[in-house]
């Protein structure tokens, strides 16, 4: 039941991040093709959203490394 | 550019802070495990981090310039890190605090959540 909980935890939350990421990386990708010059700003926002996102699954993984581990 | 050149900057030398206080706090004060957790936590969050920088200026590089074509951001390389965090502290329990390292890969966001909280009016 640990690894079914482990891959159920990691499957769930990389979802998330995946189209989370997706819709982040879509809006920039055309903010940039639209306006290079705009691309410090971008990647800022970009970057932040980014490191929002992967909060979450960083931590279905580490919870899932440690059902493993018990 | 100069905007995300100087954010990173920042955000380096506040990693770089904390990192000197928990090596102080591993040095000076009586609890060496929860420090060495926090320490091993940080450093790889700093990994994190760094790689987040490089690989989200490499992708704007690339959409920018049009020269290569983009190469991904490298989420999995830092959900492995974690993982990674995760396997050393609890082979070696008796060393690392595992609260604390997870505390410690937690490190790198709080910094950006501060960061982007304070310098967004700014810039």
């Amino acid at each position: 039941m640990g690894a079914l909980a482990a891959a159920i935890a990691i499957g769930l939350a990389a979802l998330g991040a995946g189209l989370g990421n997706g819709m982040i990386v879509s809006r920039t990708v055309e903010g940039i093709a639209r306006q290079p010059e705009l691309r410090g700003a971008l990647q800022t926002t970009m970057f932040i959203g980014v490191a929002l996102v992967e909060a979450i699954p960083i931590f279905a993984v580490v919870i899932a490394f440690m059902v493993m581990g018990q | 550019m100069q905007q995300y050149k100087k954010m990173i900057t920042r955000q380096r030398k506040w990693m770089f802070y904390l990192l000197a206080i928990f090596v102080l706090g591993a040095g000076f004060t009586e609890y060496l495990s929860i420090f060495l957790g926090l320490l091993l936590g940080t450093v790889l969050s700093f990994y994190n981090l760094w790689l987040m920088q490089r690989k989200i200026n490499q992708f704007g590089q690339a959409l920018a310039e049009n020269t290569s074509s983009p190469k991904g951001i490298g989420s999995f390389s830092r959900l492995a890190t974690a993982g990674l965090a995760v396997i050393i502290a609890l082979r070696f329990e008796e060393y690392f605090h595992l609260t604390a390292v997870i505390i410690g890969l937690m490190t790198t966001y709080v910094v950006i959540m501060i960061d982007f909280a304070l310098f967004r009016s700014r810039d």
